[in-house]
This record gives C-alpha cells, sequence and structure tokens, in this order.
C-alpha cells in the first residue's frame, strides 16, 4: 500500500536553529544528569578518550566551552574577578580562571544551567595546563582525575609514525592507560565495559569527521560559504558536545547539505569576497563578532582555521578514521597520532598551515596571540616567519585574549586590521603589475 | 597651482603638511591632542592651511592617518600611519627598505618590498614600553623638556641600566636611580638604551633589511639616533621632517588621489544627497 500523503511537511530546519536546539538540549541534559542517576564527566576538548565516557553513558561537561561562554555571554569579567580576587594572578590562563569563578559562584552558569559536579574529570598532555586545572577540581570537588599521558611531542624534528618500534610503543603506552580509565569508569558507573557499544561511538565519530572534512573542504571553493571563525565556532561546538552521537551525525549531515546548498547557489559568506584569509591561534571569544567584522568590512574573510582543523579531539580533518572491529587498540592509535599533529605540536604546524594556504587559495594568514595562553602563542613567531619567508605570504599578528576583554583594544586591532588590508591591496596591484 | 593636505593626528600630537602638485611642501603644522581628536585635526588644518598661505578651499585632496584618522571629519580619505610612514620614507630615501617609526605610544617596524610596498609590519601591543611615552616618563620625572633629553643623555659616561619595561613604573625607577647618586645624563642613557633595544627587537621581527629610515617624532632625539645605529649595527636615514613623515605620506596619496582626479568626499556626498 502507498504511504499516505503527508500534506503539510515539517518545514526544513536549518543547521543554525538545530544546533542551537542541540546545545540546548545538551545543557539541559548536563542540568539535570545527577537528578537522572546519570554519571557526569568534565573533559577537554582535546586528548579526552570520550568515546570510552561515552559508551559508558556518561553526562559531558567541557570546561573550555563553560569559560568561553561567559565570554560569549559578555559575563566573563564577573567570572575572572572571583578568581583574581580570590588570588589567582591576572596572568593565570582565563579559562581556568572564569572556571574558578563558576565554582565560587556555586557552579551556577551564565546559561541558566547549573554545572554539576564530576564523578571524574580526565585531562591529558595536551595543554600544560589540563592537568593543573583537573587538580582544582580534584580538590575542590573531592572526586578523581584521570591524567591521559599522550606521547604526543617526543622530538622537534621527528614524529613516530606508524611503522616503527616507537609508535608501537608509544601507542600500547596509550592502550595501557585507556585499559585503566574503563577499569575506573566501570567502578564508577557499576556496568561493564560494552565494546560493542565503543564500536558503535567510534562509528558514528567517523561519520561525523567524514561529513566535517566535507564541510571543510567546501569552503576551499568560493565564494566561501562560511567564516571558519564565526559560523564555524557553532559548527564545532555541537561537533564537540554530540561526538560519536547519531543527533551528532544527523546535524553534520545537515549542515553539509546546507552548507553545500549554498555553494550551489553562489551564496558567499561576504556580499563581495576579495580576500580569502586562514586564522591561526584560538578564537578571542568575547569580541570574536567584532574581530570578523572588521576582517568582513574589507571583504575579507576566514576560509579557513587551524581552530577547525584541529577540531574535537585533536585533530579531525587529516582523515584520521577508526577501526571499530578493534575500538580500544584503533582508539589509542588515532589517538597518538591526533596528539602528535594536534595545537600542542607547534614544530609540525607550519606544514598543515602551507598545505591549507593552496588548497583554500589563501591572500593571508592572521595570528591571533593569547595574552593569558603564552604557550599557544609560541610556534607563531617560527610559523610566521616560514610562510613569509617561504610563500611571501602577507600576515598579520594580533593579540588579545579567549575571554577576558581586558586585553582587547579596539583602536589597535582596528588600525592593525586597515593596515593589514592596506598591505593586501598593495600587493594585489604590485602582482598585478608584475 | 594644485594644492594636497596629509593630516596625521596621533596620541599626542597631530601633524599636517600641504604640499604643491610637484610634491613640495609648502606648510607644516603641529598641536598637542587634548581632549577632542577632531578639534585638535580641523584646528591643526586650519593652521597648516594658513601657513601655506592658502584657503580650505584650495585644498583639493586630503587624507587622514594616525589613531585619530575617522575623527578627520573633513577628510577625503583614511590611511594607516603605516602606509604613510612607509609612503612618506620612500619617498625621501628610495632605497628605504625597512621604516622604524617611534610615535607616542606606538612604534612600527616596517618591511618595504622592491615597490616601495609595505609588505610586513609589526607593533608593540598592550604595552607603551619602547615608544616615546616612555621619554615622556623621563621628561616628567627629571622635569626636564622632552627636546632636551637626547642632548643630555649623549653626555653620560657611566650609563644605568633601567630594568623596567612599564612606564609607569620607569618613573620611579628613574627616582630611585637619582636617588642613589647617579647623575641624570647616565639615567637618562639607560632610559635610551631600554627604549633602542626594544625597538630594535621589533625591527628585527620583519627582517631588518637596509637602508632603514627612522621616522615620528622620536627621530629628532639625537641620543636615540646614535643608539639605534650602535644596536642595529647599521647607520639610519634621519630627515630634518621625520615628525611629519605620516602626514607627509598621506599628503602623497591625497597627491595620488588629486591628479587622478578624484572627487572630494564632501562633493560627492552633496552629488548623492537627495
Amino acid at each position: 500500500m502507498a504511504q499516505a500523503h503527508v500534506a503539510n511537511p515539517a518545514p526544513t530546519v536549518d543547521a543554525r536553529t538545530a544546533g542551537q536546539r542541540l546545545v540546548n538540549q545538551w545543557l539541559a541534559h548536563v542540568h539535570t544528569a545527577h537528578e537522572r542517576g546519570q554519571p557526569v564527566a568534565y573533559i577537554f576538548v582535546m586528548g579526552n578518550a570520550v568515546e570510552i565516557l561515552r559508551s559508558f553513558g556518561f553526562e559531558l561537561v567541557f570546561p573550555e566551552i563553560n569559560s568561553l561562554q561567559t565570554g560569549v555571554r559578555k559575563m566573563a569579567p564577573d567570572f575572572l574577578a572571583k578568581a583574581e580576587d580570590y588570588g589567582f594572578s591576572p596572568d593565570v590562563c582565563s579559562y581556568v580562571k572564569a572556571d574558578v569563578g563558576l565554582m565560587l559562584s556555586d557552579m551556577q552558569h551564565p546559561s541558566g544551567t547549573r554545572i554539576p559536579k564530576p564523578d571524574i574529570a580526565i585531562a591529558s598532555s595536551l595543554c600544560n595546563v589540563y592537568i593543573k586545572w583537573a587538580e582544582i577540581w580534584e580538590r575542590h570537588f573531592g572526586t578523581p582525575a584521570f591524567v591521559l599521558d599522550i606521547p604526543g611531542k617526543r622530538f622537534a624534528t621527528w614524529r613516530p609514525l606508524p611503522g616503527t618500534a616507537q609508535y608501537d610503543a608509544d601507542t600500547r603506552w596509550v592502550e595501557g592507560q585507556l585499559r585503566d580509565l574503563i577499569a575506573q569508569c566501570e567502578r564508577i558507573t557499576g556496568t561493564k565495559f560494552d565494546p560493542d557499544r565503543l564500536a558503535e561511538v567510534e562509528s558514528n565519530v567517523n561519520e561525523m569527521i567524514r561529513l566535517w572534512v566535507e564541510i571543510l573542504q567546501l569552503n576551499q571553493r568560493r565564494p566561501a560559504p562560511y567564516n571558519s571563525m564565526l559560523d564555524g565556532l557553532t559548527y564545532i561546538g555541537v561537533l564537540n558536545a554530540w561526538r560519536g552521537t547519531p543527533e551528532g551525525v544527523e546535524y553534520m549531515r545537515l549542515l553539509r547539505d546546507e552548507v553545500a546548498g549554498k555553494l550551489a547557489r553562489g551564496e558567499g559568506r561576504v556580499a563581495e569576497e576579495r580576500f580569502r584569509l586562514i586564522f591561526s591561534g584560538t578564537p578571542c571569544y568575547v569580541n570574536m563578532r567584532r574581530l570578523v567584522e572588521l576582517f568582513e568590512s574589507h571583504g575579507g574573510v576566514f576560509a579557513a582555521s587551524d581552530y577547525l582543523t584541529y577540531a574535537a579531539g585533536g585533530l579531525d580533518s587529516s582523515g584520521l578514521f577508526y577501526d571499530p572491529s578493534r575500538p580500544l587498540e584503533s582508539l589509542a592509535e588515532v589517538t597518538t597520532l591526533a596528539s602528535q599533529l594536534g595545537l600542542s605540536n607547534h614544530f609540525f604546524s607550519h606544514q598543515t598551515l602551507a598545505q591549507q594556504v593552496k588548497e583554500y587559495g589563501a591572500d593571508g594568514i592572521v595570528y591571533h596571540g593569547i595574552k593569558s595562553c603564552r604557550t599557544v602563542a609560541t610556534s607563531m613567531a617560527d610559523n610566521r616567519e616560514y610562510v613569509t619567508s617561504r610563500y611571501g605570504l602577507p600576515t598579520l599578528y594580533i593579540e588579545s585574549d579567549l575571554i577576558d576583554p581586558r586585553y582587547w583594544s579596539d583602536a589597535q586591532i582596528k588600525n592593525r586590521v586597515d593596515a593589514f588590508f592596506e598591505v593586501l591591496e598593495q600587493r594585489a596591484l604590485v602582482k598585478g603589475g608584475d | 597651482m594644485l594644492y594636497v593636505a596629509g593630516v596625521d593626528v596621533g596620541s599626542t600630537q597631530a601633524k599636517a603638511v600641504v604640499l604643491d602638485d610637484e610634491g613640495r611642501m609648502v606648510g607644516e603644522a603641529i598641536l598637542d591632542v587634548e581632549m577632542n581628536m577632531g578639534t585638535a585635526a580641523q584646528q591643526v588644518f586650519e593652521k597648516v592651511v594658513a601657513n601655506a598661505n592658502l584657503t580650505p578651499d584650495e585644498i583639493a585632496f586630503t587624507v587622514a592617518t594616525g589613531y585619530g584618522r575617522y575623527r578627520v571629519t573633513f577628510g577625503d580619505l583614511q590611511v594607516t600611519e603605516i602606509s604613510c610612514h612607509a609612503r612618506g620614507a620612500t619617498a625621501e630615501f628610495p632605497r628605504t627598505r625597512t621604516v622604524l617609526d617611534i610615535g607616542g605610544q606606538d612604534t612600527k617596524a616596517i618591511r618595504i618590498g622592491e615597490a616601495g610596498e609595505v609588505v610586513d609590519f609589526a607593533m608593540n601591543d598592550k604595552c607603551a614600553a619602547g615608544t616615546g611615552r616612555f621619554l615622556g616618563a623621563a621628561s616628567f620625572a627629571l622635569e626636564l623638556p622632552l627636546s632636551e633629553l637626547g642632548p643630555l643623555a649623549l653626555k653620560a659616561t657611566a650609563p644605568v641600566k633601567i630594568t623596567t619595561t612599564c612606564t609607569v613604573f620607569a618613573e620611579s625607577e628613574i627616582i630611585g636611580h637619582l636617588a642613589k647618586g647617579h647623575r641624570p645624563e647616565d639615567v637618562l642613557a639607560g632610559m635610551h638604551y631600554s627604549i633602542a633595544t626594544r625597538c630594535a627587537s621589533l625591527v628585527r621581527r620583519v627582517g631588518l633589511t637596509p637602508e632603514i629610515t627612522f621616522t615620528g617624532g622620536v627621530s629628532r632625539n639625537a641620543a636615540m639616533v646614535s643608539l639605534l645605529h650602535k644596536v642595529l649595527d647599521t647607520p639610519l636615514n634621519v630627515s630634518a621632517q621625520g615628525h611629519f613623515m605620516g602626514a607627509i605620506g598621506a599628503a602623497l596619496y591625497a597627491l595620488d588621489h588629486a591628479r587622478a582626479g578624484t572627487r572630494h568626499a564632501a562633493a560627492l556626498a552633496e552629488e548623492v544627497a537627495p
């Protein structure tokens, strides 16, 4: 029998609405996790073994996202002040300080969510602040912190690749730790580890990453359908919060279709795309809209960014996929490889950047240094020197912070951005005259 | 005869020049910027036009530069001081490949390409150490006018080492050194050295390529010129008009537009007005 005709099909939901819905849904789940008897894990966006936690049914809290959200919602100063009044130096990572401010505010987040305390926190060696931060939770909440030691950064000139004895040793080292984590999760949840469930989560991640790579590649075409440092930040939020879930896969598919549709219709992010740029570094969440506006007023669009390239879990755009037929071993391998190439490894990021310059047809690169994180800016000098001397590509270095508005000077930033576009214009004239 | 103006409204001073159609300077003016950048811009423009024995109507095109460039409501176009200093420096010293501009609160190192275009630039960020403001702190602490700092520093025999990089704390460090019995010229030499090393670092960041041209108000300071020569190990071009280099560059951009027949922004606005 033929299916009944649907007279009034539900209107198609756009990716922005769907993304917002998913973020709200995730926050609501977090808010009620303990009431529903669901365990809670605090995790970072890089090197977090989220697939294992997801397989055990943990509700996931990303303290970095909590902190950046205080910036997006223009509430960061209140939380930063609480931490500084308590005695934290203004130089300490503003994400950490906003989180300490949250702890001192009885975990009442400006989103309206009361963040539950963790049953376990996972820190990794991918950022040197993560471990100290997790120790604060351990002391504050009296709950365990698990440190995942990922040997991503081994030498400045060489990294162990598959097929080498060092790589085998590294992955075994990570796998052993994942087994310890599983044992700890079993104790906390009272449930036995289910490798099939892990494989299912990994299959979902694989599909999300496949679509994510496609979405990133669609922005290689002109005009770029989205700005990787504005629209892209919403995309990556959903990618993190719903990683490994059917909802996450569905969202990525919707997003891919939407971006492809814009491309097919020739709808660019900016009305007249004049310069295609790459953004390197972490965003200034408190002023990102303003920063993007400064660039877009000159017809400059961030077609790509290493923030989206390295995305969740370390590196999601390089074609690293799980093998769900051997879920745990595969998780160890991908985690190790992703970490080697992730943001923490500043000795190789220039190669990825140089590749992106070609793929995205970039006219310039913008580096954003973070005042409260010197680590993330350490590689920028070398990186800049490389792309400038090797490719003669104009670059701009600007500095502010992740969420601390005290480090944002609008006149200074505007001056630099205006001058950068004058450089791009002059370069185009000189090249045109050759 | 065609005349154009360049107005450079900086953080501490507003400078303006008028050029004729041969690019010769026929007027210059300078004023301290106080509360209102827009007023300072208007006043310095009126002054430079008067100094050139002209009326504002005779100025065919005006380019504004400096932090206050958007406050120059009578300007036809805004160009950043990075491009303007580069333009001014290469006009006077065509072999310039690096420009160092030390201004009131900004120091800029600019790399110039073969065609005279800006290739790269670096500026001080979030901190006024290594800028003219650092000398302002010394001027205040020593109760000496800015113009006397350089000549006095050149008389130093045992320069002290200034350790602070904070412009605010520099003042108390100066007072501390004086209290310990150091001579003002030795303290001043230390201050100059501190600025020179920070500026040299900025220059190296864009890649020091001779010739290097030193612009901005601090280029009038002989001690700074001498110390920069020493720390960069290369001589620096210094123009007698170095203080006006931003305004000169702006006026040269104005001349391009005037020659190309670009219309006044005000005239265009009148035309499109309903």
